[in-house]
């Protein structure tokens, strides 16, 4: 099966109804994605597949084939970060990070499709995402940053 | 990377105890490398401690920095490395800035003294006027002359030792330290470069899964293999009296092998529910600790006009960090290297010995980046069955717990109940107070903390008696303080509203200590304490608190919507003494209050059976985005006090202050947590 991962074009020979996560950690050595519960519960195995957010520990890697992955390890252009990432490094907004990940994916994802969120657009976008470190006043700032950063680049493009 | 290798590639080597105070019974000694300087102006530091999220990689830096008055970015902490750190109890949240930073800038500033008498001497100048500035010794006046910290050092290998008198810095003379920084880990943290310890590969490694007995205490009866050893990629069956674990080239092989395996259970037959706790806490009680006893209860009683009487119940919670516990384990010519997310690598290292009959010096554990703990992730278990599992293998493996492994073998918040009798004159001057604590523990310890009042009562009897858990209980932020806090606060409401009395204005009746008066008042102040209500289902809620060395007052604002309560926002005042990283402190305060809010409001272990019965995030609710209010965190310390602790006592007063707050948006007192499961 082909899989799409961050712009690279990988074959690989799985059983279909294994996890995305597991594929991406373990035959792909992608391990930014990380495991919280296996059940889609705490949103820290978020990736994007087609642009949309989604939990890749409870998606069968074939759905994904063929589709355009995108982790966290290929948000970055080079040396320049995404500025979701680069908001969240502004705002500390974590502690242990282990969570940090699939809070940026999700918020890319809400972006992508709502370039200007209001507080309760982002709430909800991310309520599937769990900060056991209780971070998430400072995960609310950086995510408006990043859609204020975004707004403007647009703007003057 | 060893460390003979990096003392031998050294310049300058800096030896000390590792902490503050340490003595020569701790294992490893008194003198141990704490900093070095290689021969390329590298500068490396050493801690036993770990970081699991409380920055304390990022606050050490800083620390060393500055004292160096170098850049960060050429200084690299090395932390929870068996092989290179020096010895450590192990990682227990706000006391290690304090101790280790300390230690390590009384390093750094002998290393500093050190570079200035080698330039002194080869200059040919006084000491008086040499400084460091940006990695470079410079001459006041002379603004073309500097030297390199590997210049001045000519490729010699000096070895010095802390001198008693190692002179740091003061508060004014800090250049980064005392100023809002991003965390030098921030970078790796944000592109998914970071390795937690179920990220650790290492060539060869298989994956392991251990059979869970389907209660605590059961007895492995019967045992057939057959099907578990069919599964593809099947490597081995481990078995050694209750232990079964596989080995498989993958995770899912090893699930597979292990859901395959079939098992008969021998199980307790009695095992208590949760619904039992309250009474068998009290029932089980061992002994009483008298932890003060001030004046006499029966002079303070009979001088009350009121006596007011309250029950308290705090049930288990889970500390459920994000990153699940995992480690590798690697075994070499009968050596073995452990990486592991466990928060007290020596205490892993010594588990480890004596389990495997290993000297010491044979055991390496390294610590890999760790997604939380709060608490729990002390015991080893994740590493052990790596380590029993790769024996069997001869070959590296790892084990992973998935979440419902961390809810059931991870450890829990003790559960509590906790008696209080206050005798009160008309005035709102008490005058008695009568605490009694049950607190589920192995150690009594943490069940007193907290448990004293720091209110100014002339007859006063605390005692704390430990009492039999059924479940696996461990450490949590602030252990007992933040059940201890809950109650006491809880408590001082019920008297202001039986005297209707503003439960400030109470609290500051009967609080001469000078450090909670400020954090209550300033507290209240910022909050707009003041103000009039905004609405009839809304309520304020206000507690102060005391841990790990630091003080702390906290109010809440929250609006109570049928059998919803939606916390609106938090002002709390710290004062934690010198704060050396402002946002570090801001950041574990604002954590520990969403963490405590889940205490409050949701959390408990639901248990019966000799299990958990609700170990998963879909049933046991924890706080999300959704729940989060605005939070205001004021540091008022005063910066001649010495830095106390800011990891844990965040969570100590929010509890309290949100069922205060419920109480006056509802008039419901609720002295029991969860809040929510009891509303009315
Ligand atoms: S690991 Fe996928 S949602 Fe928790
Ligand atoms: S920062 Fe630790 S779980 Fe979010």
């Amino acid at each position: 099966m082909r899989l799409l991962v961050n712009g690279a074009s990988y074959e690989v020979a799985v059983h279909p109804e294994r996890t995305l996560l597991s594929v991406l950690r373990q035959e792909l050595d992608l391990t930014g994605t990380k495991y919280g519960c296996g059940e889609g519960n705490c949103g820290a195995c978020t990736v994007l597949v087609d642009g949309e957010a989604t939990r890749a520990c409870i998606t069968p890697v074939v759905t994904a084939a063929g589709r355009e992955v995108t982790t966290i390890e290929g948000l970055a252009k080079g040396e320049t970060l995404h500025p979701v990432q680069a908001a969240f490094v502004e705002h500390t907004a974590f502690q242990c990070a282990y969570c940090t990940p699939g809070f940026i994916m999700s918020a890319v994802a809400l972006l992508g499709r709502n370039a200007r969120p209001s507080e309760s657009d982002i709430r909800s976008a991310l309520s599937g995402n769990i900060c056991r470190c209780g971070a998430y006043v400072r995960i609310l700032r950086a995510v408006k940053t990043a859609a204020e950063q975004l707004a403007q680049a647009e703007g003057k493009a | 990377m060893n460390l003979r290798d990096l003392q031998q590639d050294a310049g300058l080597i800096v030896t000390g105890a590792p902490q503050m105070g340490q003595d020569a019974a701790v294992p490893g000694g008194t003198e141990a490398t704490l900093l070095l300087i290689s021969k390329q102006g590298e500068i490396y530091a050493f801690s036993g401690k770990v970081e699991y999220g409380q920055g304390i990689r990022n606050g050490l830096a800083l620390a060393i920095a500055d004292e160096l008055d170098t850049p960060i970015a050429s200084v690299r902490v090395i932390l929870g490395d068996t092989g290179l750190v020096p010895y450590d109890r192990g990682t227990t949240g706000s006391a290690s800035t304090r101790t280790i930073g300390l230690q390590l800038r009384r390093a750094a500033a002998t290393a500093r003294r050190t570079l200035l008498a080698l330039a002194s001497e080869r200059w040919g100048v006084p000491l008086a006027g040499l400084g460091i500035r940006e990695g470079r010794i410079v001459q006041a006046g002379e603004p073309g002359r500097s030297l390199s910290f590997v210049e001045a050092l000519q490729g010699r290998r000096l070895t010095v030792s802390i001198p008693e008198d190692a002179a740091l810095k003061s508060p004014g003379e800090f250049q980064v330290m005392g100023r809002d920084a991003h965390r030098i880990d921030a970078l790796a943290r944000v592109t998914g470069q970071a390795k937690y310890s179920r990220d650790i590969a290492v060539p060869g490694m298989l994956h392991g899964k251990v059979l869970r007995p389907p209660s605590y205490g059961a007895r492995l009866a019967r045992l057939e293999k057959a099907r578990a050893e069919r599964v593809p990629g099947f490597v081995a069956l481990v078995q050694e009296g209750d232990f079964v674990g596989v080995v498989a080239e993958s995770e899912e092989g090893a699930e597979q092998a292990v859901a395959s395996v079939y098992a008969r259970w021998d199980e307790e037959r009695e095992h208590p529910s949760d619904w039992d706790l309250p009474v068998q806490l009290k029932e089980r009680a061992k002994e009483l600790a008298v932890v003060r006893e001030t004046g006499s209860l029966e002079a303070g009683f009979a001088q009350a006009d009121r006596v007011i009487s309250g029950l308290y119940f705090v049930p288990y919670v889970a500390n459920a960090p994000m990153e699940p516990s995992a480690a590798v384990a690697s075994w070499e010519d009968g050596g073995l290297t452990v990486w592991s997310g466990d928060r007290s690598p020596f205490g892993v290292r010594a588990q480890m010995a004596q389990a495997f009959g290993l000297g010491e010096e044979r055991v390496r554990v390294i610590a890999s980046e760790i997604g939380g703990s709060f608490g729990t992730k002390g015991a080893g278990g994740a590493a052990y069955e790596a380590a029993r599992l790769a024996k069997a293998a001869g070959r590296p493996v790892r084990v992973a717990y998935s979440r419902q492994e961390e809810f059931i073998w991870g450890t829990v918040r003790p559960t509590a109940l906790i008696e209080i009798r206050s005798g009160v004159k008309a005035d709102g001057t008490i005058v008695a107070w009568e605490y009694t604590a049950y607190h589920a523990n192995e150690s009594e310890f943490r069940g007193m903390r907290g448990s004293d009042t720091p209110y100014s009562i002339p007859n006063v009897r605390v005692t704390v008696a430990r009492t039999e858990s059924p479940l696996r209980s461990g450490s949590y932020r602030s252990l007992g303080g933040a059940v201890n806090h809950f109650a006491r606060e809880v408590h001082m409401d019920e008297i202001a509203a039986a005297l209707e009395r503003d439960p400030v204005e109470l609290r500051l009746a009967n609080l001469e200590h000078p450090r909670l008066r400020r954090v209550l008042t300033q507290a209240a102040d910022k909050f707009g304490w003041g103000a009039p209500r905004r609405g009839l289902s809304v309520g304020r809620g206000v507690a102060i608190g005391y841990d790990a060395g630091s003080f702390l007052a906290e109010c809440v604002e929250l609006r109570v919507e049928g059998r919803e309560v939606k916390v609106e926002r938090v002002t709390a005042a710290f004062d934690g003494g010198l704060v050396l990283n402002p946002e570090g402190v801001r950041n574990q305060v604002e954590g520990s209050i969403v963490m405590g809010m889940g205490t409050a409001l949701w959390e408990t272990v639901e248990f019966g059976g000799g299990r958990p019965l609700n170990p998963s995030f879909s049933r046991y609710r924890v706080p999300r985005i959704t729940d989060a209010p605005q939070i205001e965190v004021l540091l008022v310390g005063d910066p001649e006090t010495p830095s106390t602790g800011a990891g844990e006592p965040g969570i100590v007063p929010i509890a309290a202050a949100i069922s205060n707050a419920v109480y006056d948006a509802t008039g419901v007192r609720i002295p029991e947590l969860p809040i929510v499961p009891h509303l009315p």
